[in-house]
């Protein structure tokens, strides 16, 4: 049947720490990890699956990725162009919401991440 | 919740009012703000019924707001060939696809029938592919409904029944029954069904388009209301097989520049095992479509070059000048049946009216005054660019008419296809232009670029110099290696 | 313009057309129906009274007519009918049957209360004078249909009142005489002369009768039982079915105590084993076959079984043993099922050695009908029953229907009635016979879109609370729906093959091809421009009652 979107192998780099890049992408299928690299080492920041989005940062400032995003099986993900996307917000400022809420979402975790970490050094 | 700003004095001008119901003025009306309790009827559950239903009641939560939404639509989606359709050629813009995915709608896989990465460009001095960069299917082809007749049940769901879901999910209970009426009823709309019932609500939205009946109706019923300008199109489908389809489009929309009268856009989508072939223009008569058939362009698409028999077809009628106006007290109309793109990316027209109204509806008021001043503006939006539209088109027919013309944006579009590093400036404005990605205004502005002019008057000249590469009927070999197989 | 040519060498455009037409199609309920009732007519009338300017009083009484139309004995029949119309109902795999037989009854019982006129036909009197023998079901219906033409009739009935196996073999717990009597009490209302206590062959002879009368026609019935022809079979105690059911209408006899054999399954032996339960007795029904091949109505045996009928399946009396002038007990053969008869039915067959015998004190024999061809002599009954034409013509001035022509239910019995009299004057004006009856093709099974429709459960009939049938004997079990059930009801037919105002073609046809008519009607409520059909058939898919059909 049809599917939408590109596809990419297990272990396939999405979105590469440091390159440019001006788009956001949804996953359609499949799952995905975010890494980061610091000091020769990489620390996972988080897997997301089917519906969630990533490089949500591109939209709106800078367009360095700042971590990497590989593909953990078969995935099938969709990208959402800048120019696209600032148009439709443009037009309907609430088509950022959904972007907002998860962006919100995950400064909250990195917070808490961040505190654990202080705690404990 | 914020109260209406227009909701306590409206002032009674025919403008302000929009819809005004024959020989009677209607007094200020009060409790034009949704409320707990408030009753929406929606009448047609295509994708502007669904997904306004849908965001209505999205944002409603959010509010905490508890309002009840009737979605009429008597017909089935579930129903193969036109008894569950609903007409248009099946396609959800690259626009479309991501702003759904924006808001968290994915597309299934069962309800993509093909995903799309190229435009296939027919002309008779040659073909040419568009493709994304990444090659990334950025298109859903879909059907409306549960697939043509003949269609194996298993293979299709309907793109609307998908939608209708959605909708039902946040709470939309959908009313089996045909609307036949909409009328003003003291206060509230009445809204009058085919088996005599009916039922008051505090909105209703019309959202049956432009192929319904209401429409009609609903002028008599209300003085100042003008339904859509019409024009007849044809949409057919061919029962290929799928691997016949997959062979002869591969995933890419075939669109054919012909020097047909009349004929503004003519495109082969692939889907599944089928492929719809979709005619649009001016006044769609036989005689325009035999034309279509028979030209060698479009016979070679067939094996044998034998146009096979139709699964089914039907003439479609689209909304060709907007409905006017498109609101008021209480009444809003949405999608097709209202304003809509000039022949392409419907869908994207249904979704962002219908989101607008819903916003109006619960953020701002459902009285005249609210839809005009929050829900109108994207209404003249939609209408200013399609008089670009018209000019645009305008100008695709004068390439369709002058053999020089496609020569050279043959040679154009295969160059930049060819290369990766320098702008695409004429693929860019084909690719938006056939997908309807960017808007009219936005094409046409680019079509005035120094650059891209000085580019076409270049290849022009190129491609109809005697001996030019891409003089010659089929593309060079260079441009044949992206005619993907 | 040559166009492509394609596969079939014609244009492109020119393939694959569905042009539509619409076609009315003959449902399965009038189809079902003995008496081709347009069940889907008048249940449409009521349904769709609003859209065709009707209050629903005004419906029903319409409805009410276009049953009487057919069938003056609304009332009556619809409270005996088996109701075969119910059996192929298009909405019985959704949500149960039409419950089409309480309509009728609601209507029957309309027609009464409102004292609503039998709708006449002409007001042309006619010189030719009609006889009719007997008063059952068939000569009402013969009599009701000439009158209204314009005939003069006259009924000669052997017993005091008419109405036939109505009258006598029906117990009044499922047809209140009051009914029977509103009804043919009305219906002699047309000028019907009724003469009582006349016995053919006895008071007057067929010969006088013919001489008399232009046209006879013989609605005789079948009210002779058939015995069973084993020993000891003649004697006190031993009655036949009918004339049990006949004699206990007159005057009630107390069987208290007393055991009852009942020989037989068909309706006749279910009437009389509940009347002699009635009557106080223990009652035992007998049959040879097994109860999957019982005639009688299914409810029948169960509202029998439910007021503690017993039943012996698979058993054959062989004799009736007495005791002097007493009968003692009864003696018999247990059977088993062999091969299926001419009819289907498993026929059955005696085990050897299986004897048995059963007490009782009354045995009634309801094991087959025929008729009494007394007076008949100039007649053909060498067969078993009158043959006849199919519209029941037998000789050059007689005519017959009902039983005499083979038992069947009372519907049946008013159709004959009915065609006779459309064919005998068609006859006597010199016209061609109206049998011809309009050449609908039955729907196709698939062809109503079920799903089309709203769920909405099949409104029951009302029933005396069952503590009360046997403790007041007479009052009848099945009560009337309501006023506010009957058009619930109505409103629950599909409109298989009519159209009934969905408006879906008329919304959807993207060439408006539909025009609604002004003065509309069940049935009629677009017309379709036949030039302006564009050919996608999406009509032809939406119409979800297969009014609308592809044009060839």
């Amino acid at each position: 049947m049809g599917r939408l979107g590109k596809e990419y192998k297990k272990g396939e780099i999405i979105a590469r720490q440091g390159d440019k890049g001006s788009c956001m992408f949804v996953i359609q299928e499949g799952e995905v990890e975010a890494v980061a690299e610091a000091g020769g080492r990489e620390f996972r920041l988080r897997t997301m699956g089917p519906n969630e989005i990533f490089g949500e940062m591109a939209l709106f400032e800078k367009e360095i990725r700042t971590c990497t995003v590989r593909a953990l099986g078969p995935t099938r993900i969709l990208t959402i162009d800048k120019r696209n996307f600032l148009t439709g917000v443009h037009e309907d400022p609430s088509l950022a919401l959904r972007i907002v809420k998860t962006m919100s979402h995950r400064i909250r975790d990195l917070t808490d991440r961040l505190a654990k970490y202080e705690e404990a050094t | 919740m914020p109260e209406s700003q227009g909701g306590q004095d409206v002032s009674i001008s025919a403008e302000n009012l929009g819809f005004t119901r024959r020989q009677e003025r209607t007094p200020p009306l009060r409790n034009t703000v949704l409320a707990d309790g408030s009753r929406i009827a929606v009448i047609g559950a295509g994708p502007a019924g669904s997904m306004f239903s849908y965001f209505l009641l999205s944002m409603a939560e959010t509010l905490g707001l508890d309002v009840d939404v009737d979605l009429f639509e008597p017909r089935r989606f579930c129903h193969r060939g036109p008894a569950g359709c609903n007409h248009c050629g099946g396609i959800v813009s690259e626009l479309l696809v991501q702003r759904l995915a924006t808001e968290g709608i994915i597309l299934p896989h069962d309800v993509v029938q093909r995903g799309i990465e190229s435009y296939m460009l027919h002309m008779d001095v040659g073909d040419v592919e568009i493709a994304t960069p990444l090659h990334e299917k950025r298109i859903a082809a879909m059907y409306r409904g549960n697939g043509p007749r003949e269609s194996e049940p298993l293979d299709t769901q309907s793109f609307d029944g998908y939608l209708l879901e959605l909708a039902q999910e946040k709470g939309a209970n959908v009313v089996r029954r045909l609307v036949t009426d909409v009328r003003r009823d003291n206060d509230l709309m009445t809204v009058a069904c085919a088996d005599q019932h009916s039922e008051r609500y505090d909105l209703v939205v019309v959202a049956t388009g432009v192929n319904s009946h209401l429409l009609e109706n609903l002028e008599g019923e209300f003085e100042s209301f003008h339904r859509p300008a019409r024009t007849k199109t044809f949409i057919c489908e061919f029962r290929l097989g799928h691997e016949l389809v997959r062979e002869t489009f591969g995933p890419s929309m075939h669109v054919f520049l012909l020097d047909i009268p009349r004929l503004e856009f003519a495109a082969m989508v692939p889907k599944g095992e089928f492929v719809t072939v979709c005619l649009l223009g001016d006044r769609i008569d036989d005689d325009l479509i035999n034309r279509f058939f028979s030209s060698p362009e479009v016979r070679n698409r067939f094996p044998g070059g034998v146009i096979p028999q139709q699964a089914c077809h039907c003439y479609p009628r689209i909304n060709v000048r907007a409905a006017r106006p498109a609101y008021g007290d209480r009444l809003v109309v949405i999608g097709d049946s209202g304003s809509t793109r000039l022949f392409k990316d419907g869908i994207g027209s249904a979704y962002r009216t219908a989101k607008a109204a819903a916003k109006t509806a619960v953020f701002h008021g459902v009285d005249a005054a609210s839809f005009k001043q929050h829900y109108a503006p994207l209404c003249r939006k939609i209408g200013n660019d399609n008089q670009v539209g018209k000019v645009v088109f305008g100008f695709a027919g004068l390439i369709q008419k002058t053999r020089f013309a496609r020569r050279g944006i043959l040679r154009m579009t295969s160059n930049e296809q060819a290369q990766t590093s320098r702008p695409r400036r004429m693929s860019g404005v084909l690719w938006d232009l056939f997908s309807g990605s960017a808007s009219y205004t936005n094409v046409f502005v680019r079509t005035l670029h120094p650059a891209y002019i000085g580019s076409l008057v270049w290849n022009l000249v190129a491609g109809n110099v005697p001996g030019s590469a891409a003089r010659h009927g089929r593309a060079s070999g260079e441009e044949e290696s992206h005619v993907r197989r | 313009m040559s166009g492509a040519k394609t596969a079939a060498d014609q244009p492109a455009t020119a393939l694959f057309q569905l042009h539509a037409q619409q076609v009315e199609k003959l449902p399965p309920c009038q189809a079902q129906c003995p008496n081709s009732g347009d069940i889907r007519g008048w249940l449409g009338v009521i349904a769709q009274h609003e859209k065709n300017g009707l209050t629903l009083n005004q419906a029903y009484d319409r409805a009410w007519e276009m049953i009487a139309d057919l069938n003056p004995l609304p009332a009556t029949v619809s409270r005996i009918c088996p109701h075969p119309c119910e059996d192929l109902c298009t909405r019985a795999d959704k949500d149960g049957a039409v419950s089409i037989n309480a309509v009728e009854r609601f209507l029957g019982d309309w027609g009464l209360s409102r004292s609503l006129p039998l709708p006449r036909i002409d007001s042309e009197k006619h010189p030719e004078s009609i006889g009719v023998i007997g008063s059952g079901p068939a000569s009402l219906s013969f009599a009701y249909q000439m009158a209204r033409r314009g005939y003069s009739v006259t009924l000669y009935e052997r017993h005091s009142v008419p109405g036939g196996m109505l009258r006598h073999a029906i117990p009044d717990y499922r047809l209140p005489r009051e009914v029977l009597d509103a009804e043919v009490e009305r219906l002699l209302g047309l000028d019907i002369a009724l003469r009582q206590n006349v016995d053919l062959g006895n008071d007057v002879d067929l010969e006088e009768l013919r001489e008399k009368h232009t046209l006879i026609f013989l609605g005789l019935g079948a009210q002779a039982a058939r015995h069973l022809g084993i020993p000891g079979e003649q004697g006190p105690g031993v009655i036949t079915g009918i004339d049990y059911l006949r004699q206990r209408k007159e005057r009630s006899e107390s069987l208290d105590g007393k055991r009852v054999l009942v020989i037989g399954g068909g309706n006749t032996a279910m009437d009389a084993a509940r009347s002699a339960k009635r009557d106080g007795a223990d009652v035992t029904v007998l049959y040879r076959r097994s109860e999957t091949e019982m005639p009688a109505i299914g409810t029948e045996v169960d509202d029998a079984r439910a007021e503690c009928v017993d039943f012996r399946f698979l058993v054959s009396p062989t004799r009736i043993i007495r005791d002097g002038e007493s009968i003692q007990s009864v003696q018999v053969q247990g059977m088993r099922l062999g091969e299926p008869d001419e009819q289907g039915r498993r026929r059955p067959l005696p085990v050897p050695g299986a004897l048995q015998e059963l007490a009782a004190d009354i045995v009634i024999v309801a094991v087959a009908q025929a008729s009494d061809w007394h007076g008949l002599e100039a007649v053909d009954t060498a067969h078993r029953w009158l043959r006849t034409r199919d519209d029941g013509k037998l000789d050059k001035d007689l005519w017959a229907g009902g039983d005499d022509r083979g038992p069947s239910i009372a519907s049946r019995a008013i159709a004959q009635g009915r065609l006779a009299a459309e064919s005998a004057h068609a006859e006597l004006r010199g016209e061609r016979g109206a049998g011809a009856a309009s050449a609908r093709n039955p729907i196709n099974a698939g062809a109503v879109k079920t799903d089309f429709y709203a769920n909405q459960q099949r409104s029951q009939t009302p029933r005396r609370p069952q503590t009360e049938w046997l403790s007041n004997p007479d009052a009848e079990i099945n009560q009337t729906i309501n006023y506010d059930q009957a058009i619930e009801e109505a409103a629950r037919c599909m409109s298989c093959g009519l159209c009934f105002d969905c408006q879906q073609c008329f919304m959807y046809c993207n060439a408006s091809g539909f025009t609604r008519i002004q003065e509309t009607s069940p049935g009629n409520y677009f017309v379709l421009a036949l030039e302006s059909c564009e050919g996608c058939g999406k009509c032809i898919d939406l119409c979800p009652c297969g009014y609308l059909e592809a044009r060839d």
